[in-house]
């Protein structure tokens, strides 16, 4: 064993590249505050092994990356758990970038001779938002394609080459599979190789130089650390409980509970803790191996269980396919943009030359800034400069980022765009596991083909300047000046017997604002005085002729039906206008089939047909188109599987899991 | 001295290192420079192509839209080709058209000129709202009181003699964003 080792040794020289690595002496000992290094590096790593699992599950393509992310959330053993620590890592990873920059500038590491190596860092730090901001397209998801085409139009203004640098960064003049394989590349292949490349400098630098020895620790030094600390984790305790699940109340108290230890360590500090620093125990160098190692490990768990916390507390979020006709109201960038792209909204970034000064110059001015701090921090007034100098800037993101979320939160418009976002994407699981599987191309085909989801947005787009549905317009909007029956319940027992009813017959719940008000129908039911009863009876025996979903037989089954349809035939004279039962074409709408599928698509088709409301059809368009004198068609407006889709949705007959459509 | 001569033309060390590393790093500049030129060359391939250019499409009829002049929002579905795919039918984005008084129709891309979100209407405002940076545009697509857009809504072409016959033809067309320029892309 020994002489195998050996062997290996005389070939390769790994034992004492080994001891160089490990035994890195660590002046002044050990200290927490030097974890942040090698908890990125751990991330990084952990981004490497679910990216490259991931990859084994993705296929980028307008048609497939959607699909393929869904298969691997919903369908693959473990997938939600594996793009869940990829997904809440990289959210995690940039607050560890923001500590390592923070803890190097507070100590003064980018001093000579360590420019480079915060210079490569800054790099570092750039290359992982860009492969963040290129990840958040894959998915190819409502929310990703929004906030990707709003950053691709931002590059799209970099002065003289935006035009060109946008067409190449997308493929294209417009979004597509070569955005998709574009951004894969990006994403897997280019910016993780130069992430690699310059991790590997920024490491040998790191070892070339030694670390920079922090103060001594001191009783203060600790203080002023832990109250960090103790900032940070009260703020997400705050967002803990703004953000809170009603269905997992105990998760802010974790937080709570870390933010109150944090508090014990503290008071146990100024109690307990001694000025003169050498009534502590004497600071010796230490070793990397394993005094180090071992403080690295420990916050390396702490992140690890921070992930999970995160994948269990909030899962993935997958939204709707991207669908640029569906105007998606919340397109935002990932919560460490949101700053830019609040700052964007001042009016002193107004206009074109205002968006390139925001977009561009302001961003570059801020990068310049930092890329200075080695050369500006020689002297302790410049360290001083440089320290204030990232409080304002990370001060500055805070607010902005605060500013954008708090807007949202009071924003009806967009928690309803998102709301109706996360419908389409859980009625989509529906409908994906009802088919059994995907359509070749594509799952918004399901959506389109859906009356569920499709059948309300073409209801509030076609139907509801003049039809209100329950009172809105069928995507939660209000319906300005309602001018025709309120549809919602159409064809149920309870509806037609509504209608039945005069008083309501005339108010604008149903014919109130049309011409019927004061036609033969009201009249006629001013003259009869339908008795309850009666209602029942003809409103059981329409409704059998419907048969909306949800229907059953009446008590009194089908003699019940029949008595109806004796009344209607005989005491209440609706046969000497109507048709019903095949009988008899009158004038007024037919009642045969009333308000079944077939009869309502007709209806909708063209209700200026004889057997609806003939020449006197107040304002109703025929949907479909009609005939004219001339021979000539008119067309309509809708095609005849949209109106299909609305029929069927007002009849309430969608594909539901456990069995077929009807 | 000829022998010196001799001896130090053909072999001078200086002048077979000059030649030496100049022969090494044209080759090497050049076998790398091959496939980076094809790379690059197919990357930017999308510069030469030119821009699918606008789609006419019949969107609806004059009789359909509101007759007080408020807009109306319809989804461009359209055949169109991406990259190898071609699609029968895909949404490709919206428009709002408006009746004007005198029977015209005007016709606006729904996406922001500013950075590309989707710009809705807001019948309470008169007015249309885009949802991500809080630009304001007026009915008639010009920019409002507080609008951070360059310019205002794109407007397309409507055909004229087509609307006569009743039917609304829009040419359907992207525009550069960030930019005061109405720039098709």
């Amino acid at each position: 064993m020994k002489g195998l080792f050996n062997w290996i040794d005389d070939r390769t020289g790994i034992a004492k590249l080994t001891r160089e690595a490990l035994f890195e002496s660590v002046p002044g000992g050990a200290r927490w505050r030097y974890v942040w290094g090698s908890t990125l590096s751990f991330a990084i790593m952990v981004q490497f092994i679910t990216g490259v699992f991931l990859w084994m599950g993705y296929s980028p393509s307008a048609t497939s990356a959607w699909e393929s992310v869904y298969y691997i959330q919903n369908e693959m053993s473990f997938g939600w758990l594996l793009r869940g620590i990829h997904h809440w890592t990289a959210q995690i990873m940039v607050i560890l970038l923001v500590l390592h920059l923070v803890q190097v500038v507070i100590d003064s590491a980018y001093r000579a001779p360590r420019e480079f190596n915060f210079w490569f860092g800054v790099l570092l730090l750039f290359i992982t938002l860009a492969i963040s901001l290129t990840g958040y397209l894959l998915p190819w998801d409502q929310k990703g394609f929004w906030a990707t085409k709003v950053a691709t139009n931002l590059a799209g203004v970099v002065p003289l080459i935006g035009g060109d640098l946008q067409k190449v960064i997308i493929g294209g003049s417009d979004y597509g599979h070569h955005t998709l394989t574009r951004f894969f590349a990006l994403h897997a292949g280019v910016l993780p190789g130069a992430l690699v490349a310059l991790i590997v400098v920024h490491i040998y630098l790191f070892r070339r130089h030694g670390i920079t020895e922090a103060k001594p620790a001191t009783r203060a030094g600790a203080l002023y650390y832990w109250c960090m600390l103790a900032v940070v984790f009260a703020a997400l305790a705050v967002m803990a409980f703004i953000f809170q699940d009603d269905a997992k109340r105990w998760v802010p108290w974790i937080v709570v509970g870390v933010f109150s230890a944090i508090m014990v360590r503290i008071v146990f500090l100024i109690l307990r803790g001694k000025d003169d620093d050498s009534a502590r125990r004497p600071r010796r160098d230490g070793m990397f191996w394993p005094d180090q190692i071992l403080k690295d490990a420990i916050a390396c768990v702490a992140v690890m269980a921070a992930v999970l916390f995160f994948v269990f507390w909030k899962g993935t979020e997958l939204t709707a396919p991207a669908d640029p006709s569906q105007p998606y109201n919340a397109a935002r960038p990932d919560w460490y943009f949101m700053s830019l792209f609040q700052m964007l909204k001042f009016s002193v970034f107004e206009g074109a030359l205002g968006l390139v000064i925001g977009a561009i110059f302001v961003p570059s001015i801020l990068v310049t800034a930092v890329f200075m701090m080695p050369l500006i921090g020689t002297s302790k007034i410049g360290h001083w400069v440089n320290v204030v100098m990232l409080y304002v800037l990370i001060g500055g993101f805070a607010v902005l980022t605060a500013m954008g979320f708090n807007h949202d939160a009071n924003d009806e418009e967009y928690k309803l765009s998102v709301a109706n976002a996360h419908a389409d994407a859980e009625r989509l699981n529906e409908l994906i596991s009802i088919n059994g599987g995907i359509p070749p191309e594509g799952a918004l085909t399901l959506l389109y083909k859906d009356a569920k989801i499709r059948g309300p947005k073409l209801f509030a787009a076609n139907c509801a300047s003049c039809h209100p549905h329950g009172g809105l317009d069928g995507i939660g909007g209000e319906v300005k000046e309602p001018s025709a029956p309120d549809l919602k319940g159409v064809g149920s027992q309870q509806w037609i017997a509504g209608l039945l009813e005069l008083d309501r017959y005339i108010s604008a719940e149903y014919f109130g604002n049309t011409g019927f008000k004061d036609g033969k129908m009201a009249g006629h039911l001013e003259d009869i005085e339908m008795l309850p009863d009666d209602i029942e009876a003809v409103s059981a025996a329409l409704a059998s002729e419907a048969k909306v979903h949800g229907y059953v037989l009446p008590q009194g089954g089908k003699e019940f039906l029949d008595r109806g349809f004796d009344l209607m035939f005989e005491d209440l004279e609706c046969a000497d206008c109507h048709g019903i039962q095949g009988e008899d074409e009158g004038k007024g709408p037919s009642l045969t089939g009333y308000m079944s599928r077939d009869w309502m698509i007709r209806f909708v088709g063209d209700p200026s047909h004889a057997d609806f409301y003939g020449k006197k059809n107040d304002r109703m368009p025929s949907f479909l188109g009609v005939k004219q004198e001339d021979g000539t068609v008119k067309s309509g407006q809708l095609s005849r599987q949209d109106v299909e889709l609305i029929v069927d949705w007002l009849r309430g007959e969608w594909a539901r899991p456990g069995k077929s459509k009807g | 001295m000829t022998q010196d001569m001799n001896e130090q033309q053909p072999d001078d060390p200086e002048r077979r290192e000059f030649l030496a590393k100049a022969i090494s790093v044209v080759a090497g500049g050049t076998i790398v420079s091959i496939p980076v030129g094809a790379g690059l060359a197919t990357l930017v391939s999308p510069l030469r192509g030119e821009g699918q250019g606008g789609i006419k499409i019949r969107l609806t009829s004059v009789d359909d839209l509101p007759e007080d002049g408020s807009p109306k929002l319809y989804q461009v579905v359209a055949e169109r080709s991406d990259a190898w795919t071609k699609y029968p039918a895909k949404p490709l984005g919206s428009v709002f058209l408006r009746k004007l008084e005198d029977g015209e129709v005007v016709a606006f891309n729904t996406s922001c000129p500013h950075a590309g979100c989707s710009v809705g209407f807001r019948s309470k405002e008169e007015g249309y709202y885009c949802p991500c940076h809080e630009s304001k545009f007026l009915l008639d697509g010009s920019r409002g009181d507080v609008c951070v857009s360059p310019r205002g809504l794109d407007s397309l072409e409507v055909d004229k003699d087509r609307l006569k016959e009743g039917d609304v033809w829009v040419t359907f067309q992207n525009f550069a964003a960030g930019i005061e320029e109405k720039k098709a892309i």
